[in-house]
């Protein structure tokens, strides 16, 4: 894979309105998995040594190209404009719950925060961030959620194995929060 | 009104603040800096139950959920039979009541890091709502579309647009407005004819009337032919039925 692959590649993420799958990259370079994945890393790599204003990242299954977190600032002031309006902390502990326990039904959902569930699962259907994913075989075969490719993107996430452990109490959040670098730590060779 | 054992407890914390009986148990605790493992029941019960009555329920459903954890904090603390000395924190326990208070101390764990998982969220939340990436695509559509798995909440949605649908069409076929009143109509005709001197039977009624609004405006039609205040003329058979004004100086006294 020549210097022609990564102008290529720069310019399908470039156009696309999606994380582009490393099989579609694979299709369209006619190359194999690996190729096509070492030139994904170099463009990475390029994008990051040069203190670019986008950055490749790896997000729910795919590749995508966007601006960098820090240069938000400007951007909104370029359009004037105020931060989306975020998830409420009834939503993010749902969805916290959904992420680590799917599928689960909604009982336990609300066992687990003590408040009833309804009004915040009807909110996060919407918003595509779970989807019923079945029925659990018990009385009253309640539905059962699971998180979607929609949540992935919401939080940036690479698959959900990038959520920190559950099990792990003695670590605060500030420990396992987001690594600002983390766009470019291509070198970690990711299953 | 009840005094306060802890005076450091503010008094004027709304519930809304918490999400939830067990965020104000994880928040009793952490501030008074109680180990999770080991919940000192009758302390943590006049702490909660004094929030309690703080407080003005707005919602039914809130307070219920509430007062669930308050019952079974009241449990067990009516089961510590024997006055102890409150420096005591090893508050014995039957071993039912015991189970039961393993039981709550085990959820408020499990909520303690739920609420910490969903705090990391958040500030995922927050970091990636920075970035910005291109929403459209400009590229020509793909040939052949994928399919994409349509989950039951999407047909459920789409049955919920088309019900939403119905409805809206529903009421101009059904519930149709009520139809005017003869004078009312009758005035409404003149009205149409002080601009011209004529106009079309038909362009009286609109595109699809309601039946009732049909022989309203006949009826109106005859009553006016009949004071003279106006005729009508059909040129042909089957042809337009043409209204025309007659003039005033013809109009008779008709009441």
């Amino acid at each position: 894979m020549g210097p022609e692959a990564l102008a290529i590649v720069e310019a399908m993420l470039f156009a696309s309105d999606a994380p582009l799958e490393v099989e579609r990259i694979q299709e369209v370079l006619e190359a194999s998995r690996e190729e096509a994945l070492a030139v994904v890393s170099a463009l990475q790599a390029q994008y990051d040594a040069s203190g670019r204003g986008l950055a490749v990242a790896e997000v729910a299954g795919g590749y995508r190209m966007g601006t960098r977190p820090e240069l938000a600032p400007w951007l909104l002031k370029l359009r004037r404009a105020q931060l989306k309006a975020r998830l409420s902390r009834a939503a993010l502990e749902t969805l916290a719950i959904i992420a680590y326990r799917q599928p689960i039904a909604r009982p336990e959902i609300e066992q687990l925060r003590g408040v009833g569930a309804e009004g915040v699962l009807a909110h996060l259907l919407e918003r595509r961030l779970i989807r019923v994913v079945g029925r659990k075989e018990t009385p009253g075969r309640p539905l059962l959620y699971g998180t979607t490719r929609e949540f992935l993107l919401h939080f940036g996430l690479r698959d959900l194995s990038e959520l920190p452990p559950f099990e792990a109490p003695a670590e605060g959040p500030a420990a396992s929060a987001p690594d600002p670098t983390r766009p470019s730590d291509d070198g970690q060779p990711e299953g | 009104m009840t005094t306060l054992e802890t005076p450091s407890a503010p008094l004027t914390v709304r519930l809304e603040e918490f999400e939830g009986p067990l965020d104000l148990l994880l928040h009793l605790a952490r501030t008074q800096e109680i180990d999770l493992a080991r919940l000192p029941i009758r302390r943590i019960t006049d702490q909660y139950l004094a929030y309690l009555e703080a407080v003005e329920f707005r919602h039914l459903e809130t307070a219920g959920e509430f007062l669930v954890l308050a019952a079974t904090l009241i449990y067990l603390k009516s089961r510590l039979l024997l006055p102890q000395p409150e420096a005591d924190e090893t508050e014995a326990l039957d071993e039912e009541a015991e189970a039961l208070r393993r039981e709550l101390e085990a959820r408020l764990a499990a909520y303690a890091r739920i609420k910490a998982l969903g705090a990391w969220l958040g500030e995922r939340e927050a970091w990636e709502a920075q970035v910005h990436v291109r929403d459209w695509n400009e590229l020509p559509e793909p040939d052949s579309l994928p399919l994409e798995a349509v989950s039951l909440w999407d047909l459920a949605e789409a049955y919920r647009r088309f019900l939403a649908r119905l409805a809206e069409e529903e009421p101009v076929r059904e519930v149709g407005p009520e139809p005017p009143s003869l004078l009312g109509r009758m005035a409404e005709i003149l009205g149409q004819l002080e601009h011209s001197w004529y106009v079309f039977f038909t362009a009286l009624l609109g595109a699809s009337p309601p039946r009732a609004e049909v022989v309203v405006t006949l009826l109106a039609l005859l009553e006016l032919v009949r004071l003279r205040q106006v005729r009508a003329v059909q040129r042909e058979p089957f042809g337009e039925i043409v209204i025309e004004r007659l003039p005033r100086a013809e109009v008779s006294d008709g009441t």
